[in-house]
Parts: structure tokens; sequence; C-alpha cells
């Protein structure tokens, strides 16, 4: 199943397929390893506020309108 | 003979600037680079009775024309200024750090070395890596470094000294891609041989920028090979980006980060299975909507407390010792003109603003300290929601924070902001937010008319002041430097324990700004106040130039309750807000004498408007070399419109009440 980043809760994993957006905003992306083929889990994610992630054992927080744009496969 | 070159490259947060810092020392310039605003670090290694120069290049993640931190690192390395390139790599997030070696080695240099920092750390996460493998696999020098504890220091210096010298040789590896990937960059080498840029550049970086659509590569080879060409290369791309389903520079990107871990399977074991660290558990409270906005306001709470605690009896201590030296210089200068210029003018003015000092520097102690420990990217978190909605991201919280000490380090602070327009917001409203020279006169006029409710007053004064910042952020975005709600993603690095030696540095490089303000604008100020004020005729008689000023100015303060002596006091205010109250005890003959002369409510107008009205001049200088005239003028007419308008409410309101 191929869903939005955001979409994603507490726990689960997915693994990137495609960056939707603007070049500027995907190659940010792209430098920090969000690329396809990278394996993201969702660390922390509340009701309002960025989503903490894990990438390749670094930690970052997104906020919801960039999350939305990475489309991952649910795993 | 010139000295070598050794340029820093790396990642945001993983010990680059220690690292710089303990090859330098304390021979270090920080200026920028040339017609950008990226801050540009420099300092000396001495090795083996060899000088080089240390350049140490912003912190990207990858080299791509995206942002100008990247092109001013990618531009640098392009040239072949540095001799020898010393990459930091961050052994505990390897695979991210090294996509950035990758970016390095495409661009065919081979002088690089490589530097692994955090190697103890990335033990504790259970990553083992075999640093002569990695060295193998790469083809290029691994020294393991811990900036910090001066592990393998001497070794780096060692390999750059030879590298330098032409001793060591490698045989960087370079990533491969997909045949059909291949394919295109081969044919686009075949097109671009022969060119005047094959002898510039490695062509096949240039084949590999093409295909990622590079706007600058796209420029330069359009100037060598003609539009045809370039068509005919940029119809092939979108052709394969057709059967990929996916624009080329991800296409490129993941096929980098696979080689990257084929090459890592090589030389990295894991002995760990990721669990949830102590960050972890420390981030589900400090980044957390609700707890984590309680975590913030503590901890600024306790920063605050901290800098006035140990901040305003030095400042005390200060001021008292500059004023003693005025009072003992004084009999030793005959001339009178040249004695009060000296005293009265350069030594009190001058003085009175270096005594703010310790605040400023302490307060960016403390504030280095949190950077440091890593806490500063969790505060942008938490504060992103509720800056949004002022139009402003979570990051340019801590500018406006550090403008709380200073504004004129915090405009400079705004750089740490990726979006242009994120950053001229928040430049714009950063004076609106009370540095500690309004403190001293907000907490001079609460004491004096307020006994009592001092904390009250000045908590409201500044509630208004960071509200009114607030409010203009909102409008400026919604409707002046309208645009797209730049993107949100920071990375949270690990805890850690900070380094003394990079803390104190920072905090000294950014507070030296103060320093220079004092000796140069505030000197030239200073001189200038004096001599308004003691010619034709000394003030307070009415005839000087100052009160001749002020009383040209008295019908426009009438409209909020003032006279003509605030018109002076805000006029010399300019220079440094400290002056509005050294002002009024020129006029008065004492500072003690203005309780007399207004009523509580014209104080509270006035330390309203001394709050709002300009920022001081090295604010204005500092807003000017960071954007341009243009918004500098606008900064200052919005806001002495703005404190117009509230003094104007203030007074009116309040009188009505019957205050």
């Amino acid at each position: 199943m191929i869903v939005p980043l955001n979409s994603l809760r507490p726990g689960e994993r997915g693994i990137v397929v495609n960056i939707l957006g603007g070049p500027t905003a995907r190659q940010r992306l792209v430098g920090m390893g969000l690329t396809p083929g990278a394996t993201i889990q969702i660390i922390e994610s509340h009701s309002y506020g960025p989503i903490i992630i894990s990438v390749g054992g670094v930690r970052f927080a997104i906020g919801r309108g960039m999350a939305s744009k990475v489309m991952v496969r649910k795993l | 003979m010139a000295m070598k070159v050794v340029a820093l490259a790396g990642n945001p947060n993983v010990g680059k600037t220690t690292i710089f810092n303990a090859l330098t020392g304390l021979r270090q310039h920080v200026g920028n680079w040339p017609g950008v605003t990226v801050e540009k670090k420099e300092g000396v290694l001495e090795y083996n009775g060899q000088k080089f120069l240390v350049v140490d290049l912003p912190g990207t993640y990858s080299l791509t024309a995206h942002s100008i931190d990247e092109l001013v690192a990618r531009d640098f390395l392009l040239k072949g200024s540095a001799d020898v390139v010393v990459n930091v790599v961050d052994a505990t997030a390897l695979m991210r750090n090294l996509f950035l070696t990758m970016e390095i080695l495409e661009m065919g240099l081979n002088n690089v070395i490589i530097a692994l920092s955090k190697v103890d750390l990335a033990e504790k996460h259970g990553i083992e890596i075999n640093v002569k493998r990695m060295e193998e696999v790469l083809g290029v020098p691994v020294v393991p470094v811990n900036g910090k504890e001066g592990v393998g220091l001497e070794e780096l210096k060692e390999k750059i000294y030879e590298m330098a010298n032409g001793v060591l040789h490698e045989r960087p590896v370079v990533p491969k891609y997909d045949p059909e990937v291949e394919r295109e960059i081969e044919h686009i080498t075949g097109v671009l041989q022969g060119t005047p840029l094959a002898e510039k550049y490695s062509l096949r970086w240039l084949a590999i920028k093409l295909l990622q659509r590079d706007d600058s590569v796209i420029k330069l080879v359009l100037r060598h090979l003609g539009s045809e060409k370039l068509d005919e290369i940029m119809g092939h791309i979108a052709e394969v980006e057709e059967r990929y389903k996916r624009a080329m520079d991800l296409i490129i990107a993941s096929q980098k980060y696979e080689f990257i871990d084929n090459l890592m399977h090589r030389f990295v074991r894991y002995t760990k299975e990721e669990g949830e660290s102590f960050s972890d558990q420390l981030d589900s409270v400090l980044t957390h909507p609700v707890y984590g906005l309680i975590a913030l306001f503590g901890v600024f709470y306790l920063v605050f407390k901290f800098v006035f605690v140990f901040g305003l009896p030095l400042q005390e201590l200060l001021d008292n010792a500059f004023s003693s030296f005025g009072e003992w210089l004084a009999p030793h200068i005959a001339n009178e003109a040249l004695r009060g210029l000296i005293v009265d003018g350069i030594i009190a003015g001058v003085g009175s603003v270096l005594s703010f000092f310790p605040l400023v520097f302490l307060l960016f102690l403390a504030l280095s300290v949190l950077e440091d420990v890593g806490y500063m990217a969790r505060a942008a978190v938490v504060m992103e929601k509720i800056m949004r909605k002022f139009g402003l991201p979570g990051k340019s919280f801590i500018p406006l924070v550090l403008a709380f000490g200073c504004n004129v380090p915090a405009v400079m602070a705004t750089r740490t902001l990726d979006d242009e327009r994120d950053r001229l917001v928040t430049m714009l409203v950063n004076p609106l937010i009370p540095c500690s020279a309004r403190l001293s006169v907000i907490s001079f006029l609460a004491a004096a008319f307020f006994a009592g409710h001092q904390a009250l007053t000045a908590v409201s004064i500044y509630a208004t002041a960071v509200l009114m910042a607030l409010l203009v952020a909102w409008l400026l975005s919604r409707f002046v430097i309208k645009g797209e709600e730049s993107p949100f993603i920071i990375e949270l690095p690990e805890y850690l324990i900070p380094s003394w030696k990079t803390v104190t540095l920072h905090s000294w490089e950014r507070s030296k700004e103060f320093i220079k303000k004092a000796g140069t604008i505030i000197l030239l100020g200073s001189m200038a106040i004096w001599y308004l004020s003691s010619y034709p005729v000394q003030m307070g008689t009415g005839g000087s130039y100052a009160e001749r000023l002020g009383m040209f100015f008295e019908p426009y303060m009438r409209l909020m309750g003032l006279d003509w002596k605030a018109a002076v006091s805000l006029l010399f205010g300019i220079i440094a807000k400290e002056n509005v109250i050294s002002t009024y005890g020129i006029i008065y003959g004492s500072e003690e004498a203005i309780v007399g002369a207004m009523t509580p409510l014209q104080a509270y107008v006035l330390a309203m408007v001394t709050t709002l009205y300009v920022p001081c001049i090295a604010t204005i200088g500092a807003i000017r070399a960071e954007s341009n005239w243009k918004w500098a003028a606008f900064t200052v007419v919005y806001m002495i419109a703005l404190a117009s308008i509230v003094g104007i409410i203030v007074w009116n309101v309040g009188s009505a009440l019957g205050y």
C-alpha cells in the first residue's frame, strides 16, 4: 500500500517510493537521506506539530505539509 | 610561498567546528564569503614548521545548487582552491554523510581525507567500523578523530601535511549507477568532449549534474554548447524519467545511496538492534506539543535567570568602574571642552554601553550551550506550529530569542534560516524584541515610577513588544513579502555534552560585535551627543542644539503626552537605547530628578515608545548589511509609525481612565 508519510502512526515503517513537490524541497530531503529506497520509521506523531522520524539511524522533525509529499510503501 | 589551503567539508552537526577549533586554536578569522552573507571561517594550522590556511566550508548535506551554503561550498571545491579537503564524516550517520563524500569524490577530486567523528558514540549504538577496510574500499585515508579529547588530531595533521606535499596519494572510489543511467552519462560526456569545459571540470561530474537539472551547470553548458545540443540532452533525460516514472535527480540520488549501501557492507558491522535511545526518551517530552512547550518556557526562564543573576552585578561593577575612571581623569585635563568631550562624551557614552557586555556575553554563552547540547533544534520543533500562525518558521525562534540580548548578532543569526523570505521577515521584526539596552531603560523607569509593581510594568511592556513583533511578522508575510510557506525539516542531533572550547569561542565571536559597536558607532554617537548638548550653550538652559531640535518635534510628541525632553532623549537613543535615560540625566542634572518631572503614565508611555520606536544605529547597519538599504529604511519607518500609534493609544486610554 502506497501512502503519504504523514498517514503512518508511531512505530510504523515505510519505504520511500517517490517524493512529490518542487526540486528545492526534494533536494533537501534527498540530501538528508530521505530518498527512494530509504526506510523511514515514525518515532513520534501527535495530533498537530511536526512528525519525528528516523532515517538511517538519524532523527528528523518534518513538517506535516512536507511529510504529505513523501510517498511510502507501508511495511 | 603562499600557504597551502585545507578545506573542511561536512554535514551540519558532525563536529566540524570542534575539529576546526582543535586544528587552528585561537588563530581564527570570521568574515563573509564574497558577495553573499554566508559566514566564512578561516584559521591557521602549523605543523612540522609549515603553515596551512584552514577554511571551514558551510555545513551542507549535499552539493546541489539549491541553497547559497551549498553553492559556496561547491564552488570552492570545484575551483580547486583547496590543496587538501578534509571531509568530516559522522560515524553515527554514515550513510547520509557518505552521500556528501560521494558528491565530493564525484567532482574528480583526489586530495580528500576523511576525518571520522563520533566513533565512540557509534560504538555505543552497535555500529562497528573497520577503518582499515573503509580506507581500502573508499580509496581515501580515514582518520578517526575526537576533537574534544584531541584523539587522532596528530595523525590528521600528519596526513594533511603529507597530502599537501604530495607524499600521500589516493585512488578514490566514484559512484556507479545503473547501466541505463551510465549510458546517459557516457553520451553526455561524449558531447562535452572537446569543449573548453573538459580542461576545467570533470566531465562525468558535469554530466551527472546535467542529469539532475542543476541550474548553474545548465547555464554553464549552454554557454559552451548552444541551446540545440543542450535541448537534445534534456530530451534524452526526459525519456529516461518516463521509463523510471521518477524525476532524474531522485533516480540518481537513490542509486547513489544504493551504491553507498553496498560499500558500507564491506566495512561496517551492526552488533545491536536499534532500540529507543536516551535521546528518544528525552525527545518524547521535549518535542511534545504540550510538555515540550512547558519545558521550553522552563529552559528559557532558567537562561534569563542565569544571565541576570550573574550579569547584573557585573554590569553595575563595570558601570561604576567607568564613572570612577571618568571622575579620576577629569582633573587631569585642563582644556574644558576637551574634558567635556572625553569625560562626559566618550567615557560616559561608551562606558554605559560597554557595561552591558557581561549580560550579552552570558546570554550568548547560555544559548551556545543550548545549541551545542542539541536543544535548539527541539525548540524549533516545538515552536514550528505556533510561529507558522504568524508566518514565521519554528527556526526563527532562535534569532528572536537572541534579540533579547542584542539585536545586532540576532540579525546576523537569521542566516541560519535557509529560506530567503523567512530570513527577511525574521530580520525585519527582530528590532521589536527588547534588547538588554532597552531593558535598562524599562527597568529604570519601572523602578522610579512603579515601585512595588516593577515586574508587572516590565512584563506588560515586554509582552506588548513581543506581540507587536508577531503581529508585524504576520502582516509582512501576508501582505508585503508574500511567498510559499517554506518546507520544514530539521535534524535532531543526539544530545551531547558541549565542548567548552567551542561554546566559549562561539559566544565570544557573537558578543564581539557588541564591543566593536561600542568602539565605532557608539563612540561617534557619544561625541555627537556631547556636541549637540554642549553647543552653542550648555544643555539645561534650553539653548543647546539638542534642545532646539527637541522643541521642533514637541508638537508631535504632545500627541502621546510627552515633551521636547523626550524628543531629545529618543533622538539620542537612536545611537544607543541606554542614552534615553542618560540624556534625561543631563537635562535635569541627575537621573533621579526625572521622578518629579513626569507622571507615571508619561513614564510608561516613554518606556513603551523607547522599546518600539527605531532600531539603534548598529542594528540598522546590521539589517542593511544582511539585506539592503531599502529594507533597513523600511524597518525604521514602520517602527516609528508603530511606536507612535501605540504611544498615542496608551496615552489617550490612560488619560481617559484617569491615570
